[in-house]
This record gives C-alpha cells, structure tokens and sequence, in this order.
C-alpha cells in the first residue's frame, strides 16, 4: 500500500496537522507579549479575555469563508485564483497589496522582536546586528519551502507550547482569581470594544488562502485550519488569563511587555532556573523565527506566482526588502503604532479578499464543481 | 502626509545595511553552489577516464608452453607468485598449480591436491573438477580472469592440452579473530563483530537466524584495486524504490580503491557539506539485523569490520542496541539521558558564555555570586577561557586514542585532572567553568555512536563562536540553523528529522521513550515497508 | 575569480568577529551587582561632603539620596583575608535623579553597577513625607535591568541604616529578604509588596500600605507598616503590628495567626489560627451609603493556656475561651477599623474589592474618591470562632 507511494517524493505539500501548525505559528506571533496590555487598553475592565475569545470566533468564521473560497480553486493558491476570478491585472494588483501586507507583518514581527532582544538581552548591540542574522537564518529556511517551515514548528512548537505551560503554571503564585473579577462588571460594551484590539492579533490568518493550496488532502481542510486557528486562540486566552489574573488590569497597562513582567516578577529559588523570563525568550524568539518565515514564504510565493519568477531568486530580492520594512519605525512607538495599522490594514484585505472574490465568484460562478469540468 | 512618508525614509547607513544584506547571502549562495558543482565535477570527470573495459581477452590456450609463458610475463615477475610444474600420473601429463604464497594457508590441500594429480590418468572416467579434494573450484577461460584470480589469492590449475583453467579455493589469507567490538562495545548483548572478511561477515549476519528473505547482491568497486561490496537487505520488507536509489548509487561511485566503508560514505551521501553524517556505521551485526528488519539495506565492504547502514535518522545516532535489550523502563530513561547529553554536548559552553559575559541578569542570584568569586583574577574573556580548556580536553581525547591501551587511561587521568587543578590554581579559567567542560566532555562520551560523536563536537565550537557574537541571541540563532539544516536534510530521501518531523505518532513508540516489545507491532512507517506488520 | 570572492568573503567575516563580539559582552566579574537600594532623603554624607569641599560637585538640589549595596566584595587572595572584611560594601549617592546618582557612582567605583539582582528597595518614611512615591520609584519601574520581583520596605528610621545591620557573614539585604519567609509563622508579616503590585496600586490610585522595617543597634525588626495614600502618594502614618496583623484576618489572606488573650485572673491564653475564611457583602442604600458586612469564620487550637484550673477538654470551658478570643479579635479589628476610617481615613484592606466586585456599577462612582466613601461607611463584624483542638495534652 504505502510502498505504491514513491520513496524519494519531492513534492511540496503539507499534512494537514502541519499546515494547522503552520497557521498556529503564523498568528502566534509579538502579540503574545503586547495582547494584555493592548487589549486592556480598550477594554479597561477585567473581561478582556471574552474580548479575546470572542475575536477567536469573528476570526473563525472570516477562515471559514476563507476555506470555503479555496476550495472552490483546488491546487491553486490565492495568488493564482484572485487572476481567474476578476482578471489578470487587477488580480495582481489585488494580491500585491496582500504581498506588501505580508512583508510589512514580517518587518514588524522582527522589528518587535529586536526590540525586545535590545531590551532585556542584549542592551548595547546595534539593532542591524540582531535583525540581519535573523533574517539570513529565515532565508535559508524559507528555502526549503514550504515544508521545511513546517518541520521547523513542529520542533519548534512542542517546545514553546511545554515552556509557556509551565511558565504560566509557576506564576500561579502571583494569580488572584479577585483580579478578574467581576465579569462583565461593566456590561457586555467594553468587551466588544476590545473586539477591535483582539482581531489585531489574529492578523495572519490570510494566509490560510495559500495553506489549503498545498494541503495533501484537500478534504480535511476545514478541520486543520480551524484547529489551526483554535491553538492561538487558545494559548491568547491563557495569556490574558495568567497576565491579568496574575498582575491585575492596572499593572498590565502599564507595562510595555505584560507578559515579561508577569514571569519576572516571582523568582522560584532553588530550581533550576530562578528566573523563568529566560526560558520564556528562548521560546518566543524560536516562535518569532518561525512567525517571521512563514510570513517571509508567503510573500515571496505571492511575488513568485504573480510575476512568474524563480521562487529561489525572489527570495534573495526580498531580504534586503524585509530589512527595510524593519527599519521603517523610527521608535518602538511607532512599532506599536505600525501594529495597530496592520490591524486595520487587515480589515480591509478580509473585505478585499474572501467576502468580494467569493461574491464576485459567485456571480461570474468561476470556481467550484462548474470550473473543473470546462 | 507626504512628509511624514519622507521622514520615514530611512537614511543612507540603512540602505547600505540592506545591501549588506542581499550580498552576503549571496555570496553564500555562489559559494554554495560552486562547492556543489565541485562534487559533480568530480564524478564527471573520473568516469570519462573508466577505459580499462575495453581491453582484448586472450582465451587460455591448449598448449601449455605457452600459457605458463604468459603466465611467467604476465605476473611471473612478482616474487610471492609460485608456479609449481608437476606431472599427472603415468602419462606424464603436465599440469602446474599457480598460487601466490600466504594466500592458501591449507598445506594440506595443497598437498592432497598435488597427491591426486599425481596418481591421477589423464583418460580418467570423471572429470578432473569433480575429483577435487574440495567444495570450490570452477573452470575458468580467459588469461586475464585466471591471472586476477591467482593474484587475488585463488589457487589455480592448468593442465595440458586443455583450454581452460581451474580455480580451487578461494583465498584464505591470514584474518583476524572474531573479537568484540571494540567502538561500540555493550554491558549487555552479543559480544561478536565484523571482521575484515566479507564472507565471514555476511556468513555473521546469515548465523543470527534463518531466513530466506536475508538479500546479498554484491558489487566491485575501484578501478585500480578492485574491492568486493555487498548490499544487505530483507526481501519483501525492504522499499523497492529504496533499493533502486541504493544500487543506483552505488553502481555510480568512481573510485581508484576503497579502503574503507567510509569512502563508500562520502560517495554516497546526499549532503556533503552537512556536518551530519547520513549513514550510520557499526561494526555489530545485531544492529545491522534489526536495522534490515526496520527495511533499512546494510552495505559491507571488503576489508573493514564497519559496515554502513542506510537511511539513517538522527534518532538511530543516539540509540544503543541495549536500549532493546534491558526492559524497556531503564531502556527508555538510558534513551532519555543521551537525549539531554547530546544537548548538553553542544550548548552547554556556549549557554556559559553568552551567561557569563552577556547575561548575567539571567542566571540565579546566588549562583551569580558564586561565579563572580569564583571568576576573580580570571583574566580572560569567558570564550577565550573556554577555548583554551575545550581544546585542551579534545587534543587530550585525541592523544588518547593514539596511546598505546596501558598508557591511555593513565593519560587521561593526569591530563583531566592534573591540568584541570592545575589551570584553576594558576587562575587561568574558573573552577566553574572546568564542570562545565567536564560535563560537556563526560556527555559527549555518552553518545554511542562515535561519528556522531564528532559531528557535536564541531558543532559545539560554532555554537561558541555564535555565543560569543551575539550572547543568548546568537546561541538561539544556531539552534535555529541547526534545525533550519537537519529540516531540510534527507538521507536515502527519509527526512533526517523523522519521527520529529514529519511527525509520525506511530514512530514515537521507539523515539526518545522505547516501549515495551510487544507494542512495536509494526515497522516504521518513514521506512515505508512492503510488509507493515512485524508479525 | 571565484578565489578573489572568497577573499572577500573571508574579509567580510574577519571584520565582523573582530569588530563585534564586544557590543554587549561584559563579563560578569567586572560588574558590581547590587542586591539592595536604600533611599533617603537628600541629605549628603560625610564622605560627599569631603569630596566637595574638594570640588567634586555638579549642579544639583539634594532631593534624593540613594544607596547600593553591592556584593560580594572582592575576596582578594582566596583563603586568607576571608573573615574579616565584611561581604558587602554600601555606597551612598546624593543627587537629584536617581539614574544620574547612580551615574555618579561610575566615578567612584571600578565596576559598572547592575541591577539584575536587586532583591529590596527601603524606602526611608521620611522621604516619602516630602515626596510622592510614584516619583522616587519611577526609575526602578523603567530600568530594564531591574526586575519587578524587587520587595518593596518602609523603613522609620534612616533606610540605609536598614542596609548596614550587623548580620553574621550575612548580606543585610539577603538578610531582610529572608525575614518575609517568616511569614507563615505569624501574620504580622504581610504579604511583601513586589514592584508590580506597586505599579498596580499607584496605577489605580488606591492606598496601600508597605511592611515597616525599625532598627535598633544595629538589628532591625518588621513591625508594622506604613500608609501610602493613594492620590497624594504620601505617607501619612504607621499601622501597629495588631493592626497589620487584622488586615490579613479581614482580606482572607492568612496562613497563620495567633491570638493571645488574659482570662479573668489576668493568665495569658493563646490561641492559633489553623483555618479562617472571611467574606464580606457589601450593601448600600440610596444615598450610596455603604454598609460591609463582615463574616470572619475561623477554627483553630489552643496552644498555651496559663490557666491552672480550666479544662480545655471540656466544652464547657472551650466555650468559655471562645468569646474571650471572639472578644480580643473584635477589638482588635475594630482598632484596625477606627485607624483606617477615622484616623488615616484610608482603605487598605482592600475593601474596595469586595465593593468592584459585587457592585460594579457603584464602584464607578465612588471609585475617584474611594477613601473618603469608605471612612463614611458602616462595618459590621460578625465573628465565629470554634476551638477545635487543644494540643497533645487535655489539661
């Protein structure tokens, strides 16, 4: 049976736990060190964790219609689908806004990233000598393709997922179940406020629309996806949870990195580690990595596909592309700032994207079981 | 608004950094390619002068003047070669034996032999083969067939009026015993290990069980100095496909003379340029057996107890055959603990630089304190301090393999210890740091493969090169590499990293924990074998 | 050609190892870490007036002083000068900005300070008399070096004295790290307050108190502590250790207790506290004046009784005891009560959670001027208390 299959198959797809884990490391992202303070920034009440639960549902439902248009075009990704469905040239121009919003993504990340390295670890390094290694490392793994980024999170994750658990299990010390009560205190408002902060750290999810393409089995497409989506979601809630519960509102917004501050402030004498905020770098700066290059291979697949050019090449001219989007911020302001725009840049990309094409799609009914017989 | 873009222009220092940033890897990439069109180069270029097939055949004549003539020019001039005429029975036939001396070291079939030609009348109703006091002897028809024989060892006859030679047994040369081996020996298992004789050691693996499935197609290779290659495998279990890649390759090396197994290694590997070794060499036949259960083909040559194993995974460089035979609970806590050691083998001195001189705010207060008293008067920086004691502890491993065995063990005792004692009195490291490097030393030790063994110890200097950059920040950085590399790396095209990933659940059972027998009900799957079941 | 790239790329990597590599390497040996930080008010010690009159002098008000105590002090030749130089050395900084005292410290010392292993920061009473401690923490909230696990201490006297107790081989600020340990033993040792909660509470406005260090030739004892109020970041005064004692039995947070009473012929009693669990229910009427109903319920033993006659065996006497105690802890709380609400007219026994909790929606209203709705309010106590258990011996 398996024998039938070729031994030294080269192809480039992915199973779909990998691809729910590709997903996973997509969204998992800075947004687990800022979430805390930027969601209770607009919430101001200890509920912000049914802000953050809730944008896992909108965002769920917007990957829903994402899947659905995908799977309409199987094999082909969003870079290729977008000329079927509304032209040639307006499907580039299209997807060209979605390419630039992946590099801007990936210079954020890195750009939050060394900020962070700057800060607690490396005080004094100029900041080129921490993103350019960086990203040198990323473009050899986004090489590999596709299924190299995988295997890396599935190292990666497992890791990251045991560490993070047990950060958090040792700062139950500090956790006072008083400092997440009272629930919806407030009333129901400030919550869907929050609603416009916690779809910002879903940005990403767009990349489910090239995901479904190199799935092996089409079929369980849904399925990885929204498993994809459930695990940041889920470590999101634990984060907001832990943060605000162990901190309390008002420390958590006056924090630049809540969740840091959470794991620096207990010390557990006589472990191992005293200290756990060094596990907790390694751990989100593997996660980082890994956010970084899945960003780094979509864009240059978008770039690749849209103009046909050797994947290889494109991602040699993206680098020196990336390292300026890094440099773009002046302060960490203005990082945070460019977060909040990507934010909203993503809004309009889910009007853009799935709910226009699938409208369009639609009405010329391009796609589905039509298309593959003509 | 178009101002505030403007100001967001980055100034010209940046632009020159992201130029920087597109050569290097360029550069990387040319060189890259330039060292792998090397390799190609390589086996281009010495196939194109393989002629030698081509030569003409002289067919052994009737006439025994003139082949003992040719015989006498051909290789007559080597001293160890013996031409002993005789005449066979009343007849007065004239027959000669041609050996080469200390190739046949049974006198007495020699003996027997020249006994039988003798006595023997050339009208005799059987033929001369048949009456042969021996179980291998063939009839052979070239000169030049009958000359690389002799010098390979074989005893030949040839006998008047006939065209055509005998080959009576094949060489039996001196060899060693059978002994223990000595690279991968065991508290627990079988004692035996390859020896240098091929035939002894397929006859090895043949004694470990009966089966008829157990495969050998063997192969020469070299072209100066030919060599006899066997590939291993369990029919009906091995990839077919596996098998065709393997043969594939193997029929491709071009080689003046392959000393070793390891030569076969570098011919045959994917990567060259990976640090990561893709076969596994050993010297057990019990690991080469359950390796061929798993669907993987052993390769052995000729003249070196080490014979290789392909594909290889990175888990199979840290397993030990023990691991299956002690029960499965101290078998797997043995599996976990080389795990860590290996881990601790490469990081450990560059997680002691980037804390020493980068993070101090990270490590345990109390330890903090510790390493401060302990550190003073140490007056070099934490990398140059460790490198002077990691160099030191591998030129001492190195020494130590060369010592003769008595000496050996001694050495290393005065070199550990003396030097160690004597370097922290002098204050030229820490005695802090002299752990560290123990530790990394001892964990080293502790991975049963040797190579692999090698392959962590470079390794570990890299990663103290990236430490000493970039602190923690660098020391992530090469996990990261090391990860991005072993991801993409494939042996025989089973992904190095398997059952990590791709992950396979099924092949966890036998990862970092081994389960209990009974549950390996089934080969691996990343082999992907014709048969699933293992019973 | 390819030769002359490679070249060039082995220069490329020249450069970069040896131009780099001391960015941000500084090995820890040549750092002088500081475990502990006393801040003062801004007076100048003897050793920086000298330096004065010597000319050493910047502009500056003196509104600050602030001390590091740094460790370990070089030990010099291993075994032979240990014992007599002590583990520690303190120095004292006067100035205006606590980054540029430190700074200032630079010039004195050979080593760059640290703070990654700052475990405590005393805050002299005094000081924060004069300023509002939102100020003279700020520093210690931004530096990205020091954690937000430092305890924070109110000290009576002078906070550096704090730093200079006489310890066996001990660092004062180990030591007085250590003491917070204690506090299963007794509850007069509160909860240390870390800098995070400190950054919560200033965030939030609410009043807070900070356990008080006192010193005494050169020991110190916990005892109390300190009221910072809330809007003004002010200290306005000192809770006995009873009182801080109280605050645990009233925020639900004690692990241990004990509660010594005299019965009628003046014999001390003891009882400790093995179980307690306190709710409080908040009601208010129209006026939005609020009444706490405070339910204290606790179980525990008696551990000494001086008592010759009585029987703690006997239910009889147990109950007996029980409102002799019930009648010390009401007392003693409502010590607490009438400090906070009619003295300090503070909140710091987190009643206001109890108020955010169950009434969000009054919360907000009252929330901007918390203390003075809670000094107008009503507490009512209820305690029940049960002896359950009286040691290994009956009599």
């Amino acid at each position: 049976m398996s024998a039938s299959k070729s031994f030294l198959a080269q192809d480039d797809k992915i199973t779909s736990s990998q691809a729910a884990l590709v997903l996973n490391n997509t969204m998992l992202g800075a947004g687990i060190l800022t979430l805390p303070r930027s969601v209770s920034e607009t919430v101001k009440t200890p509920d912000s964790w049914l802000s953050v639960l809730l944008g896992g549902l909108v965002v769920m439902l917007v990957v829903i219609l994402m899947v659905k248009l995908s799977l309409r075009f199987p094999g082909k990704t969003v870079y290729q689908y977008t000329q079927i469905v509304i032209g040639r040239y307006p499907g580039i121009l299209w997807c060209l806004l979605l390419v630039l919003y992946y590099i801007a993504i990936a210079g954020f990340e890195i750009r939050a990233m060394s900020e962070v390295t700057m800060f607690y670890l490396l005080e004094g390094t100029p900041i080129w000598a921490i993103t350019i290694p960086f990203i040198w490392v990323g473009a050899y793994l986004v090489r590999g393709g596709i299924n190299a980024i995988a295997r890396v999170g599935q190292i990666i994750f497992p890791i990251s997922l045991f560490i993070l658990i047990v950060s958090y299990l040792l700062s139950l010390r500090l956790f006072h179940l008083d400092n997440l009560r009272p629930v919806l205190g407030n009333g129901i408002f400030p919550v869907i406020q929050g609603l416009k902060s916690t779809v910002l750290v879903y940005s990403g999810c767009e990349v489910v629309m090239t995901l479904v393409a190199k799935l092996e089995q089409p079929k369980q497409a849904l399925k990885a996806m929204l498993v994809g989506i459930s695990i940041p979601a889920g470590i999101y809630f634990i984060t907001i949870i832990m943060v605000i519960g162990g901190l309390s509102v008002d420390s958590a917004v006056t924090s630049t990195w809540p969740t840091i501050d959470l794991i620096r402030s207990f010390e557990v004498t006589g472990f191992l580690f005293e200290r756990f905020e060094f596990p907790l770098m390694v751990i989100w700066l593997m996660q980082m990595f890994c956010n970084y290059s899945s960003f780094f291979y979509h864009s240059s697949l978008g770039v690749s596909q849209l103009f046909n050019l050797p994947y290889k090449s494109v991602i040699f001219a993206l680098v020196p592309v990336i390292f300026l989007a890094t440099m773009v911020p002046k302060n960490i302001n203005e990082v945070f700032m460019l977060g909040d725009d990507i934010g909203y840049f993503s809004i309009l990309l889910f009007i853009l994207f799935p709910v226009t094409l699938t409208l369009v799609a639609l009405i010329r009914s391009k796609g589905g079981p039509q298309h593959e017989k003509s | 608004m178009l101002s505030s873009i403007k100001s967001h222009i980055p100034g010209w220092s940046v632009f020159f950094q992201a130029l920087i940033t597109l050569v290097v890897p360029l550069l990387i990439y040319r060189i890259y390619k330039a060292l792998t069109s090397l390799a190609d180069d390589k086996l281009v270029s010495s196939g194109g002068a393989d002629s030698s097939d081509e030569e003409p055949t002289h067919p052994i004549s009737a006439s025994y003047d003139a082949n003992i003539d040719e015989i006498r020019n051909t290789i007559g001039i080597n001293s160890d070669v013996v031409i002993r005429e005789l005449t066979m029975g009343d007849a007065k036939v004239r027959a000669a034996l041609i050996f080469v001396k200390g190739m046949q070291e049974d006198q007495l079939l020699k003996m027997e032999i020249m006994r039988m030609l003798r006595d023997t009348e050339p009208d005799h109703p059987l033929p001369i083969i048949e009456r042969l006091p021996t179980n291998a002897a063939h009839t052979i028809s070239t000169m030049e067939e009958l000359t690389k024989a002799v010098l390979f060892g074989y005893l030949a006859l040839m006998i008047d009026g006939r065209d055509e030679g005998f080959l009576i047994n094949p060489p039996s040369g001196p060899a060693r015993d059978i002994t223990e081996p000595v690279s991968e020996s065991l508290l627990r298992g079988s004692r035996i290990g390859f020896t240098e004789d091929i035939n002894v050691n397929t006859a090895m693996l043949r004694k470990q069980g009966v089966t008829e499935n157990l495969q050998v197609r063997s192969f020469m290779v070299g072209h100066t100095i030919q060599k006899e290659l066997a590939i291993l495998y369990l029919d009906q279990i091995v990839n077919p496909d596996l098998l065709r890649e393997v043969t594939g390759r193997i029929e491709k090396i071009k080689l003046d003379f392959a000393a070793e197994s390891g030569y076969i290694e570098q011919m045959i590997e994917d990567n060259y340029l990976s640090p990561f070794q893709q076969t596994q060499n050993t010297e057990r036949p019990d690991r080469v057996i359950a390796a061929l259960l798993e669907g993987r083909i052993a390769i052995l040559l000729d003249g070196t107890p080490f014979a290789l194993i392909v594909p290889v995974t990175f888990s199979m460089l840290l397993q030990s055959p023990e691991d299956y035979f002690e029960r499965w609970m101290p078998g797997s806590l043995l599996r976990i603990l080389r795990f860590l050691a290996a881990f601790i083998a490469l990081m450990a001195p560059s997680l002691y630089i980037s804390f020493i001189s980068f993070h101090p705010g990270l490590i345990p207060t109390e330890l903090a304190l510790t390493i401060i008293e302990t550190r003073q008067g140490v007056p070099f920086p934490a990398l140059i301090e460790v490198l002077i004691l990691e160099i030191a502890i591998e030129i001492l491993r190195e020494a130590g393999i060369r010592l003769p065995k008595p000496i050996g063990p001694a050495m290393g005792i005065v070199g550990g210890l003396v030097i160690g004692e004597a370097a922290v009195k002098a204050g030229i490291v820490s005695p802090f740091l002299v752990i560290v490097v123990a530790v990394t030393a001892i964990s080293s030790f502790s991975i049963p493969m040797y190579s692999a063994g090698i392959t962590l110890r470079l390794l570990r200097f890299v990663a103290m090169l990236f430490a000493s950059i970039l602190g923690m920040f660098g020391t992530i950085l090469f996990f990261l590499l090391i990860c991005c590399h072993l991801s993409k790396l494939k042996s025989f095209g089973v992904p190095y990293l398997t059952p990590l990933t791709p992950f396979r659940w099924s092949d966890w059972k036998d990862f970092f924990v081994r389960v209990p027998i009974f549950m390996m009900k089934r080969r691996p799957k990343l082999m992907k074998t014709m048969q699933n079941k293992r019973r | 050609m390819r030769s002359l790239k490679f070249l060039a790329l082995l220069l490329a990597v020249a450069i970069l190892i040896t131009q780099s590599g001391c960015w941000s390497s500084n090995e820890i040996e040549d750092l002088a870490v500081y475990a502990g930080m006393a801040l003062d008010t801004g007076e100048e010690s003897p050793e920086e007036k000298t330096f004065e009159q010597e000319g050493g002098s910047y502009s500056k008000q003196n509104k600050i002083t602030a001390t590091v105590q740094i460790v370990p002090l070089k030990t010099g030749s291993k075994d032979e000068v240990k014992g007599k130089t002590s583990p520690y050395t303190n120095i004292t900084g006067t100035g205006d900005s606590i980054l540029e005292i430190f700074r200032q410290f630079s010039l004195r010392l050979n080593k760059p300070i640290i703070g990654h292993h700052l475990k405590i920061i005393v805050i002299s009473s005094q000081l924060l008399q004069q300023r509002n401690i939102k100020q003279v923490t700020n520093f210690m909230l931004r530096d990205n070096d020091i954690r937000p696990s430092v305890k924070i201490f109110l000290s009576s006297g002078k906070a550096l004295e704090a730093l200079t107790i006489k310890t066996p081989d001990e660092v004062p600020s180990f030591y007085i790290n250590d003491v917070v340990q204690n506090q299963f033993r007794t509850s007069k040792i509160m909860d240390a307050v870390l800098l995070t909660d400190l950054d919560a509470m200033m965030h939030s406005k609410q009043s807070f108190i900070l356990q008080n260090i006192i010193q005494a030739k050169k020991h110190i004892e916990f005892s109390g502590a300190g009221i910072i109020k809330g809007d003004t970041g002010r200290w306005i005064g000192n809770l006995t250790q009873e009182d801080v004692e109280c605050i645990d039995w009233l925020t639900n947070q004690g692990d241990s207790g004990t509660i010594k009473t005299y019965d009628e012929q003046g014999n001390p009693i003891t009882y400790e506290m093995k179980a307690m669990k306190t709710r409080i229910r908040v009601e208010s009427d129209q006026d939005n004046q609020l009444t706490f109903q405070v339910h204290v319920e606790t179980k525990g033993r008696i551990s000494e009784d001086w008592d010759m006659e009585g029987n703690p065996a006997l239910r009889s006497y147990q109950k007996e005891i029980e409102k002799l105690f019930k009648s010390k802890l009401t007392s003693m709380i409502e010590h607490l009560l009438s400090a906070m609400q009619n003295r300090y007219k503070v909140d710091v026994a987190k009643f206001c959670q109890a108020v955010r909790i169950q009434k969000p929606g009054l919360w907000k209203e009252v929330k901007s001027n918390w203390d003075e709705a809670f000094s107008a309010s009503k507490i009512n106590l209820d305690i029940d208390l049960q002896i359950t258990d009286f040691g290994s011996t009956t009599k």
